[in-house]
């Protein structure tokens, strides 16, 4: 796996911008949805594992929490 | 035989003749001062001034900082941070006292702060200006901020894998672990270890070592930790080492500085980004993560709530199109009471297609008319 923060970060940032600019047609929705959750899902498990147990985690699929609430 | 006083009489004269001479007045004095005895409970100093001509005392007199004037020894530990006692030279405004019973002592009414402060931060002040004139491409001072290489090195955008630089066993490594571990969110991290005695005068070379150490597998790590707990002024002097501080300010990883207190800001803190304390650095790189879980939290939330409205958009479309179409469709019409005409099983849209003569049929709601065309006019009925 070679995705990296910084990569998650634009790539989702980039759907985002897409969704909300109209631009994601209905067809490619499920697929755009899965993508978006992908790197979301990425960078939850990154966060809280360290780097060689992060593949596990995503096969794992622990749920993770936040226990601060957001701003 | 000479006239026998009391010694009272005695002590009321020399109470005189000092108040003759010294009431209403206050002196400036620079002095070495020893036997510090504060009382913090009761807010008071006491203390002796003391004049040396090598190890000779030759001058030598009790002093005292009363209540109304005790907050000028808060104040010089505070600016200093270095402990007020025995040793240090100060330069203070005093009064002279007797009292019939405790003698004679200056009252200190006020230390003149810069005069104590000066002698440590000229040395700190040359080493600065000789790193930022030696050093123009990796240090510059602009508007009384050092603007530094390393500095200028932006944060990767998650901190996980820490260099950390301390000594062992000691408050700072303590507190920064602690806090980096038990972080509120539960992030992980990897906090490799860089430990070197960091006092004495031997100490900012191993700590140039220890950097060359990291230096030499930089990739490893997103960034370097430099923590001290607290500690006097002169403990941090390594901090305050030429090369040291030129080795910090050309470093190739962003290194977060937590050297001592709030209250101390030393060389190698001005060439990196200060956070003042072990704790807080932690707490900063824990924040930092933070941030960035906050961003992701906020495209999560936009992306699949914009997600949800298309789809709830595309459906309500879909039942305004099922709506429309059946509201145009034939037998709404129809069951309306409209007709539809054909000739020649073609819809007539247009009447001028039909002539006199012509055969057409009406379709009606269960019923076809088959007729023939006799006559046809003009449309006058108001619809």
């Amino acid at each position: 796996m070679n995705l990296t923060y910084n990569k998650a970060y634009n790539d989702l940032s980039k759907l985002v911008d897409q969704i909300e600019d109209d631009k994601i047609q209905l067809d490619n929705l499920a697929d755009k949805v899965k993508q978006a959750k992908e790197l979301i899902d990425f960078c939850e498990a990154k966060l809280r594992t360290i780097d060689k147990d992060v593949k596990a985690a995503l096969t794992d699929k622990k749920p993770t929490t936040r226990k601060k609430n957001r701003l | 035989m000479a006239k026998r006083l009391r010694l009272s009489e005695l002590v009321n004269e020399i109470d005189d003749a000092i108040q003759n001479r010294f009431a209403g007045e206050t002196f400036w004095i620079t002095a070495e001062i020893t036997d510090v005895k504060k009382q913090t409970d009761k807010r008071w100093c006491f203390l002796k001034f003391i004049e040396k001509e090598g190890h000779l005392i030759t001058a030598e007199i009790k002093g005292v900082f009363w209540a109304n004037t005790f907050h000028n020894v808060e104040k010089f530990e505070k600016l200093s941070g270095q402990t007020f006692a025995s040793g240090l030279e100060i330069t203070c405004n005093v009064r002279v006292r007797f009292h019939k019973r405790y003698g004679i002592d200056l009252e200190v009414l006020e230390i003149d702060h810069t005069y104590s402060l000066g002698k440590l931060e000229l040395e700190k002040q040359q080493t600065l200006d000789r790193l930022v004139k030696e050093n123009p491409k990796l240090i510059r001072l602009i508007d009384g901020q050092y603007f530094t290489s390393n500095k200028s090195i932006e944060l990767p955008i998650v901190l996980q894998r820490i260099a950390l630089v301390t000594a062992p066993n000691s408050d700072g490594q303590r507190d920064f672990k602690q806090e980096i571990e038990n972080n509120q969110y539960g992030y992980a991290f990897s906090v490799s270890e860089f430990l070197t005695q960091i006092q004495g005068d031997n100490s900012s070379k191993l700590l140039i070592q220890k950097l060359k150490m990291i230096e030499a597998e930089k990739e490893n790590f997103d960034i370097v930790a430099i923590v001290r707990g607290g500690g006097s002024q002169t403990d941090f002097k390594p901090f305050d080492d030429y090369e040291l501080s030129k080795y910090v300010a050309s470093f190739p990883l962003p290194i977060l500085t937590g050297i001592g207190h709030d209250r101390n800001t030393s060389i190698v803190d001005l060439m990196a980004r200060q956070h003042k304390t072990p704790t807080k650095v932690a707490t900063n790189i824990v924040e930092h993560n933070y941030n960035f879980e906050s961003e992701i939290m906020d495209f999560k939330e936009r992306f699949f709530e914009t997600a949800e409205s298309l789809i709830d958009e595309a459906k309500d479309n879909l039942l305004q199109m099922k709506r429309t179409v059946k509201a145009y469709s034939p037998t709404t019409i129809l069951n309306k009471g409209y007709a539809i005409i054909t000739s020649n099983d073609q819809i007539i849209i247009n009447p001028k297609d039909i002539k006199v003569n012509t055969e057409i049929k009406t379709i009606l709601k269960n019923e076809l008319i088959h007729s023939t065309v006799t006559k046809k006019s003009k449309n006058e009925l108001d619809i």
